[in-house]
């Protein structure tokens, strides 16, 4: 593929302040997504998916540090851009974000319709009319009836707020759309109806997907690739067909294993432990000590290891030196 | 489909018509009730449940004694005859003034003219220009507390809300932090700052005057006039400013903080939106429904003013003129500023109710469709 991909993250790490020190909820995260790519960030609570999400789009606590590594989209750094910059440039202009809790993500007291378009109205200078018209034809898109662009949100179902929110984040035809836990909150049917729109989306925008989500059977559906997270850390990236086909990490392994399946006789098991805290993380590697394949190796952190072509794994098993 | 919108439109509008015709017929029947039982328990208890009428029958029979002895027609009366005269002038009083009825049939009588605003005469008291109306009295006196409260409180209202939106954009900074420190001193009074100002502003660096509301004689010129009004009001002014300011920077601050991590307020930042916007309509616009509230009821409670406050500050407002009612058992203006107040009051709430359904589409729906 010619030129960069549309996004890279290099040794990103962000760190929130609290009372016993800082808490590392991204440490040392590398991942890239290109055009018209679906990414799915799984992973389980507390791992440090979200503040992932939220470091691209810079929408993080007051007591989130600094982020540092970097974060280029078309091959240009956008992680030190001024605020104001990063604001005109970045924001619902390359990327958009659907947030976890969609329900709350409208305001309360302004018109669905005129919240849809305001990106429009903001960084495109567009007319109120033209961009009603427009926020009208992503409410089509997102297949919601248009009359629902003069309802207020509390007049929306939970399926249609998180269509609309949807909708908002595809108005300015951003690069790359961010879905954070996007159908957590909504019932199965609705979670399928609402994946199949962002299918079709995808197929028909060419726009790329990151997709933070702890539900193995959702990620599933929509994703190109896969990254797994475990505890600030990426541990496993690679195709969807070879992660869920052949997972090479023994946390991914185990998590596949934890999924209840039709038509298999063996009832699903869950990994014995927990992760460790983020505050003070083991300095080998983070899943050893619930790991069955742990080996002293282990106890030294584990680099990032080459499986496949564009199929990476934290994991001494799979270095050229280590046991497999 | 499109011929029938248009019906089912003026059909909507007439249910939503007679749905407000039903909703306002209730509100106003129940403050009204309100006011009613709060007027009542006010003429209960400025008559002392009609003990009162004890103190003011002995004082009619004085009166009438004084009257009848100092008065030289009568001088060579015998002592029966000014008996039956006294006994006489005295069946008229009780009969002008009903005394001779239970307490409890009059009550609701009082109730009654309470209620028309018919706020009667007072018993002792007169406005300056003489008139013993309790209208007039409460009248007279009403700009001299709205002036002083009025500006204080509109200060210390904007003042505050305005910094406390700029403090919870620098949430955890310094300043922040000594403004939180401040709060405390909300605790005292206003008054009790006003003696200390008045200890240091009047008489150990007499820069202002320590009390009333203009130099005595008046100036004449009305910017002179002005001028010592101002120069007047700096310390009592001062006073409230003071004692209020910190804490309600501090509460402010704190209600826009909460309202400041809602997930839309997020969801608006990451949109790209301008600050100033951002706080606009994803902070102020939402939040607006108890930022009036709170303001509406500042403004009505202006009306009681502040009693020791304008003792401290020898301030001819309604507050003095509560505190010398109370002292001279003058009823009828003690229970027409209740009255008053107490009108205000329901006034606001009624209006409340409409600006809510203005300013929060989720007040709208509620029994309408529903």
């Amino acid at each position: 593929m010619a030129g960069p991909p549309l996004l890279e993250i290099e040794d990103l790490r962000l760190g929130y302040a609290t009372e016993r020190g800082t808490l590392w909820a991204v440490d040392g995260v590398n991942l890239e997504v290109r055009r018209n790519e679906a990414l799915t960030v799984l992973g389980e609570s507390g791992c440090g998916k979200s503040s992932l999400a939220r470091t691209l789009l810079r929408t993080l606590p007051r007591n989130a540090r600094t982020p540092s590594g970097q974060i280029r989209l078309d091959g240009r750094e956008v992680l030190g851009l001024p605020e104001e910059r990063f604001r005109r440039e970045v924001r619902w202009v390359r990327i958009a974000l659907v947030m976890q809790a969609a329900m709350n993500a409208l305001n309360p007291v302004v018109r669905v319709g005129e919240q849809v378009a305001e990106p429009l109205r903001v960084h495109q200078r567009m007319g109120r009319r033209e961009a009603q018209r427009r926020a009208a034809a992503a409410f089509e898109e997102v297949g919601i009836a248009t009359d629902f662009l003069r309802r207020y949100p509390h007049e929306l179902s939970g399926g249609m707020r998180q269509r609309a929110v949807l909708a908002m984040a595809l108005v300015t035809e951003p690069d790359l759309v961010i879905l954070d836990e996007p159908t957590s909150a909504l019932d199965v049917l609705t979670q399928a109806s609402i994946m199949n729109v962002l299918k079709r989306i995808k197929a028909e925008r060419g726009v790329s997907f990151i997709l933070i989500t702890h539900d193995i059977a959702t990620s599933s559906e929509l994703a190109d690739r896969v990254a797994l997270m475990y505890a600030g850390q990426v541990v496993e990236t690679a195709s969807a067909e070879a992660f869920f086909g052949d997972p090479a990490h023994p946390y991914s392994r185990l998590l596949m294993d934890s999924v209840p399946r039709l038509h298999q006789e063996q009832p699903p098991r869950a990994i014995p432990g927990r992760p460790p805290s983020l505050l003070e993380p083991p300095t080998g590697c983070r899943f050893a000590d619930r790991c069955p394949k742990a080996y002293e190796r282990c106890a030294e952190p584990p680099p990032e290891v080459a499986y496949d072509t564009r199929h990476r794994v934290r994991c001494w098993l799979h270095h050229p030196g280590g046991r497999r | 489909m499109a011929s029938a919108a248009p019906v089912s439109r003026t059909a909507s509008l007439l249910r939503d018509l007679r749905y407000l015709g039903v909703f306002t017929a209730k509100r106003v029947i129940a403050l009204l009730l309100t006011v009613l039982v709060g007027v009542y328990l006010t003429i209960l208890i400025a008559n002392m449940g009609g003990q009162v009428d004890e103190l003011r029958m002995a004082q009619i029979q004085g009166e009438v004694a004084e009257q009848v002895r100092g008065d030289p027609a009568f001088q060579d009366l015998d002592s029966e005859e000014r008996e039956e005269l006294m006994q006489r002038q005295i069946d008229l009083e009780v009969e002008r003034l009903r005394l001779d009825e239970p307490f409890i049939l009059r009550s609701f009588d009082y109730l009654r003219a309470a209620m028309t605003l018919d706020l009667g005469r007072a018993e002792q008291m007169h406005s300056d220009a003489g008139s013993r109306q309790v209208y007039n009295i409460i009248v007279e006196r009403l700009p001299a507390t709205l002036l002083l409260f009025g500006t204080a409180n509109l200060l210390v209202f904007f003042v505050s809300v305005f910094a406390a939106l700029s403090l919870s954009r620098r949430y955890g900074s310094r300043l922040d932090q000594s403004v939180i420190g401040l709060a405390p001193t909300s605790a005292a009074p206003a008054w009790f700052y006003g003696i200390f100002l008045i200890l240091i502003f009047a008489f150990i660096l007499p820069l202002l005057p320590s009390g009333g509301m203009v130099s005595v004689p008046p100036p004449e010129d009305p910017w002179a006039y002005a001028a010592s009004v101002i120069r007047h009001m700096a310390l009592p002014l001062a006073a409230m400013f003071i004692a209020q300011i910190f804490i309600s920077i501090y509460s402010w601050r704190t209600f826009f903080l909460i309202h400041s991590s809602e997930d839309y307020v997020e969801m608006a930042r990451a949109k790209g939106l301008p600050d100033a916007l951002v706080e606009q309509r994803y902070i102020l616009r939402p939040t607006l429904s108890p930022i009036v509230t709170s303001f509406l009821l500042m403004l009505i409670g202006l009306w009681s003013g502040a009693i020791i406050l304008e003792q401290v500050f020898n301030w001819p407002g309604l507050g003095t003129l509560l505190f010398e009612a109370i002292g001279h058992r003058d009823t009828p203006v003690i229970i027409g500023s209740v009255v008053i107040f107490a009108y205000l009051l329901a006034v606001t709430v009624f209006l409340l109710d409409f600006l809510y359904a203005i300013l929060d589409p989720r007040v709208r729906i509620d029994g309408g469709q529903r």
